[in-house]
């Protein structure tokens, strides 16, 4: 009793943010697991089904065709995002004072903007008809294309939004990890008469390592649960969406279908989980990679 | 240096300017094709008659009339404000509270309470956001402000920061103020917050991006026009049986862009070394 007397006020003090976190993240999650395990349609009662959510989602058709979306999505923009990011603070980096703040801020502006908007505007960059990558299409005599609603561009127009919009982020990131490579380093490269491409292989790429890694980690994790971008490209809604034929179905897109459009909370809390298990999965393979390669 | 030497270095910073250049163009040009669409008198449609630069501006001003009058647009702005700056507050207040504690002082159970919240960190919005909905349906939030704000105040990444700051401020100044005779609260308000008013800032700054960016929560939590917020009026603007003209549906779209920009403006180093930050310490 003594004991909590003294600690009184530290717990007061930290008493709100618990409250909140335990109602509104420790509660729904657990909440969430028992969901999952039942079929509820949010109004009767819900009723045990055991790991029968799972299975079905397992064997669904949206789930499989959702997941290997996933899977092209994430294998070309994170590379891709990061390639590009990568350059882009290399390329800021080069330059001095006011230029290089110029260049660092107007690539950073599409990550001020709202993410919905990112999608809004480029729809209707893509628009069909008089969309401006269309009409640039016709100055060279190109035949317009239906970049939303071809199942053979849908995944790289949306590709191209992602990385316009993820390019400015991850590179202010790596931009600060440039800044705490010491300049010595390089200073001693050029003496010993190494190229500006041999000083970013061997001098900024293993320096930049950490940085690196945390960026890869927060991409993937975070192209796991795209949805505001296809969502709005595609013109979705809970009754319809993914796009044409499901090409730009993702799994959050489907899970939040399911529950608001097909009223199914059970299913839709445990395609949750299994997405969660997926990333668990994918975080852990990227630790291990890395453990492993240090290690070397 | 011999001439041939000089003409490849001007040769590489002539390439390195204009690539650096051309990508400027690519991501500003977005944006300010938007603002050339709303400052033009309609039936000048840009796609058709391609040109650089804005024509009107009584056109432009009279489309930004029009939507706030005629439309949602106004009170979705108000909502979508409220909504930013309630978490603003929040975030702030509750998370500097905790970030003091676990900052500063030892307790028990500190340290897996500690754990348990940055392990949060990690989970992803997609395992919570189903269950949160239910919660808040059932609490009957939905279609309130409440609803938007309280849900999100226990920000994890809030309180990381936070802490990260506060870490840094020298133990004996807690006791000097505490020989004075201050309370406990006392030194919170009176010693600790005000030293790190950096990070408070840039913490209020990056939840009103997010905030103001937020599209996903809203769809679910407020389904009734009257609470609609910016993203989803914009996303009926936008929407293909909204039969607006480009034109106002750009505005729509620029109005939405402007608050984040002009705090971008004047918070640029700020918004970035947030950002910076939470990479490089994480």
């Amino acid at each position: 009793m003594r004991v909590l007397r003294h600690h009184l006020p530290h717990f007061l003090m930290i008493a709100p943010f618990l409250v909140l976190f335990g109602a509104f993240f420790l509660y729904p999650i657990l909440s969430g697991l028992y969901y999952s395990f039942h079929d509820w349609n949010g109004v009767r009662e819900p009723v045990y089904v055991g790991l029968e959510n799972y299975t079905r989602l397992l064997g669904s058709r949206d789930f499989s065709r959702a997941m290997w979306n996933l899977f092209q999505y994430i294998a070309i923009t994170v590379p891709l995002g990061l390639t590009v990011a990568f350059c882009l603070a290399l390329l800021v980096d080069s330059f001095t004072g006011r230029w290089a703040n110029f260049f660092r801020n107007a690539y950073f502006l599409p990550v001020v903007l709202p993410a919905f908007l990112a999608a809004t505007i480029w729809r209707w960059i893509y628009a069909p008809n008089f969309g401006l990558l269309n009409m640039m299409l016709g100055w060279v005599g190109a035949e317009p294309v239906s970049f939303l609603n071809d199942t053979d561009t849908m995944l790289y127009a949306l590709i191209a939004v992602d990385v316009w919009v993820s390019a400015g982020f991850n590179m202010v990131i790596i931009l600060a990890g440039l800044k705490n490579i010491p300049a010595d380093l390089y200073e001693a490269a050029r003496l010993d008469g190494a190229s500006k491409l041999q000083q970013v292989i061997h001098i900024t790429l293993p320096m930049l390592a950490p940085v690196l890694f945390f960026v890869l980690t927060y991409a993937v994790i975070s192209a796991m649960q795209v949805f505001d971008t296809p969502w709005l490209l595609t013109g979705s809604s809970f009754s319809e969406y993914g796009g044409r034929r499901g090409a730009l179905l993702f799994p959050v897109m489907d899970m939040m279908g399911r529950a608001f459009g097909g009223v199914q909370f059970g299913l839709a809390s445990a395609y949750g989980f299994l997405l969660t298990i997926a990333i668990i999965a994918v975080t852990a393979l990227l630790f291990a990679v890395r453990t492993w390669s240090n290690r070397r | 240096m011999t001439s041939a030497a000089a003409a490849r270095i001007s040769v590489w910073t002539v390439l390195k300017w204009a690539t650096a250049i051309a990508i400027a163009v690519i991501t500003i040009f977005p944006i300010w094709w938007m603002i050339n669409v709303v400052f033009s008198l309609p039936g000048e449609p840009v796609a058709i008659n391609p040109r650089l630069w804005p024509t009107s501006l009584s056109a432009g001003l009279e489309k930004i009339e029009m939507i706030f009058t005629q439309t949602g647009y106004l009170r979705a702005y108000g909502i979508s404000l409220a909504y930013a700056l309630l978490t603003i507050l929040g975030v702030l207040f509750i998370g500097s509270l905790a970030a003091f504690e676990f900052a500063l002082f030892d307790f028990p159970a500190k340290g897996p309470i500690f754990g348990i919240v940055m392990l949060s960190l990690m989970v992803p919005t997609a395992v919570t956001i189903i269950p949160t909905y239910l919660l808040t349906s059932n609490l009957g939030w939905l279609n309130s402000l409440q609803g938007l704000v309280v849900p999100g105040l226990a920000s994890a990444f809030g309180l990381f920061m936070l802490v990260q700051f506060m870490r840094a401020i020298p133990k004996d100044m807690i006791e000097a103020a505490r020989l004075d005779g201050a309370g406990h609260f006392q030194i919170y308000w009176h010693v600790a917050l005000p030293l790190c008013r950096n990070a408070l800032v840039t913490l209020a700054i990056l939840t009103f991006m997010q905030t103001w960016g937020n599209y996903m929560w809203p769809l679910i939590v407020t389904t009734s026009p009257e609470m609609y917020t910016v993203g989803q009026v914009v996303g009926m603007f936008n929407a293909p049986l909204s039969h607006q003209t480009v034109d106002v549906v750009m505005t729509a779209n620029l109005l939405a862009a402007v608050p984040p920009l002009l705090f971008f403006l004047i918070f640029q180093r700020k918004i970035v070394e947030g950002i910076a930050m939470s990479g490089t310490k994480g």
